[in-house]
């Protein structure tokens, strides 16, 4: 059944322009942003980010020279990782307040799973801690953060050295799926020791009625990668097209 | 008619967007173009709105199924729960209360969607009635697997509970039903008429005085009321969502109304008395 609505443009602008870029930077058609306190604030929060996942990067460094090995470096930069991760939640609360232009949804997702995956998977699950999954995402996590932080603090002081908007762009290539394995794979192998102690579970009979298993929980959050992972790999594909192709033209009338 | 200028090297897709262009908001079809705030030319925009649905067949649809859902709990049909169990019946008188509950509260939701309401608009887009549908039947059947389970545990307070709990649903759904009609009879037949909604001779239609969808409160009451009758944590979690939910349409319906009518009562709040 075809459905049509109707509206009418009145004399000067009609209003409704097209939607404001994601916060994924790129080119912004509006120079809208944040006022100059929100801005300080954002250059403070993204630089402290960017320093922090540094100092997990030279702790695995480190921890690797003095150990002789990349077994078991989740121990060394532990502290650091739960701190700098966690804090990322304020992100959600910078779309809530409109002083990022991303949507605020799609950001809680984002935080929340990382989140998730390490306070409820490699930190309630310690005999997974010494595997080497786990370095594979930290690695993977650590790369990226370092990029996208640097890449957020140099937009807002409006100079953004191409190198890191092409690092931003390109390098997730790798680094998505570097991720995603390492991921996975320290679900996997949390699964057996969430089966053995119950962990977060809870079974009937009880006085509210409810049940959870979180072993099937778990599952379920590997199965549900399987549709959301190529969406977001191929949407920042898309994205580096735009961005990148964008640069060269911008490049060719200088 | 309106010409376009168009370069010879436009795509037709680049044609077809100049159409499809819809700026601020929707229109209504009762608009009359000589009252619209345009000048001596009007430009009108159109857009495809997509497969559509009727609202009838979306509530119908959305409606039946938790009534049949929560029935296969209730009578243990096979595979749900052991094999021990098939067919059988609880001892708990909650349990039997709270399908009649829930099955005439969906009953009642059928029966108004036929008789009593009067839709301002006839379609919604087709996606909403998979999306409406998940909603409503998955949460059902959640709800319905714990009511009706073998070990299913009474409330804590015993019949003192019930009773209290039954007492708050069956108010909620008469002030509900008793809202409908209210509405229902703001509106002729037919018609797509608005007007602001007052308390009327009906008791429960006093809420008017505070909130301007007293039927979302009392809807949210009823779920509380349930949810306090069978002490069960997933009935909590979809009164919530759908508390969620009603706030968001109560809050947009309230500033369609204060935008459209320059009298609107002050004291009024969208869905909870003088605090939301």
């Amino acid at each position: 059944m075809a459905a049509v609505a109707a509206t009418a443009a009145t004399k000067g602008n009609g209003g409704g322009s097209g939607r404001a870029g994601a916060g994924e930077g790129g080119g912004t058609r509006k120079k809208k942003g944040p006022g100059p306190v929100a801005t300080a604030y954002l250059v403070i929060y993204n630089v402290v980010m960017t320093a922090g996942w540094l100092v997990i990067a030279v702790g695995l460094v480190r921890a690797y020279l003095a150990k002789g090995s990349y077994h078991s470096l989740y121990y060394s930069i532990e502290k650091p990782l739960k701190f700098f991760q966690t804090g990322a939640l304020l992100e959600i609360l910078h779309c809530a307040i409109g002083i990022v232009p991303s949507s605020v949804v799609l950001t809680s997702f984002q935080v929340m799973s990382r989140v998730f995956l390490i306070w409820a998977v490699t930190h309630s699950v310690k005999e997974v801690q010494s595997e080497d999954s786990v370095l594979l995402f930290v690695i993977a996590w650590t790369i990226t953060e370092i990029i996208r932080y640097s890449f957020y603090t140099f937009s807002l002081l409006n100079h953004l050295p191409y190198i890191i908007k092409w690092a931003r762009y390109t390098l997730f290539i790798v680094l998505y799926p570097m991720g995603v394995t390492g991921e996975l794979l320290t679900i996997y192998a949390a699964l057996p020791f969430v089966r053995q102690a119950g962990l977060y579970s809870i079974s009937l009979p009880n006085k509210y009625n409810f049940s959870f298993d979180y072993y099937t929980f778990l599952i379920l959050v590997m199965i549900s990668y399987i549709p959301l992972f190529p969406q977001l790999y191929f949407h920042m594909i898309h994205q580096r097209r735009k961005v990148l192709s964008h640069t060269e033209e911008h490049k060719k009338f200088d | 008619m309106k010409h376009y200028e168009v370069e010879p090297q436009a795509t037709i897709a680049e044609i077809k967007t100049l159409f499809t262009k819809t700026q601020g908001k929707s229109l209504k079809d009762e608009d009359v173009l000589q009252k619209l705030p345009v000048g001596t030319t009007a430009t009108l925009f159109f857009r495809d709105l997509g497969a559509q649905i009727s609202w009838v067949t979306v509530f119908l649809t959305e409606y039946a199924g938790p009534l049949f859902i929560y029935l296969l709990f209730y009578f243990r049909v096979p595979f749900i729960y052991g094999h021990k169990y098939d067919f059988t019946s609880s001892r708990h008188t909650v349990v039997h209360l709270a399908c009649l509950c829930h099955s005439f509260h969906y009953v009642k939701r059928l029966l108004e969607t036929l008789f009593v309401h009067r839709f301002s608009h006839g379609t919604m887009p087709l996606r909403n009635i998979f999306k409406n549908c998940t909603y409503y039947w998955g949460f059902a059947a959640w709800m319905a697997y714990y009511i009706n389970h073998p070990l299913y545990t009474p409330p804590t307070y015993g019949s003192q509970q019930v009773k209290l709990a039954l007492t708050i649903f069956v108010i909620c759904q008469l002030g509900n039903f008793s809202i409908h009609m209210a509405l229902r009879d703001l509106r002729p037949a037919g018609s797509k008429t608005r007007k602001i909604p007052y308390p009327t001779k009906n008791p429960f239609t006093w809420l008017f005085l505070l909130v301007s969808c007293p039927n979302y409160t009392y809807e949210v009451g009823s779920w509380i009321g349930f949810a306090i009758m069978t002490q069960c944590v997933p009935v909590a979690l979809f009164s919530l969502v759908g508390f969620t939910q009603m706030t968001i349409w109560a809050k947009g319906k309230h500033r369609s109304y204060l935008r459209e009518f320059r009298d609107y009562p002050p004291l009024r709040m969208p869905i909870i008395p003088f605090l939301l």
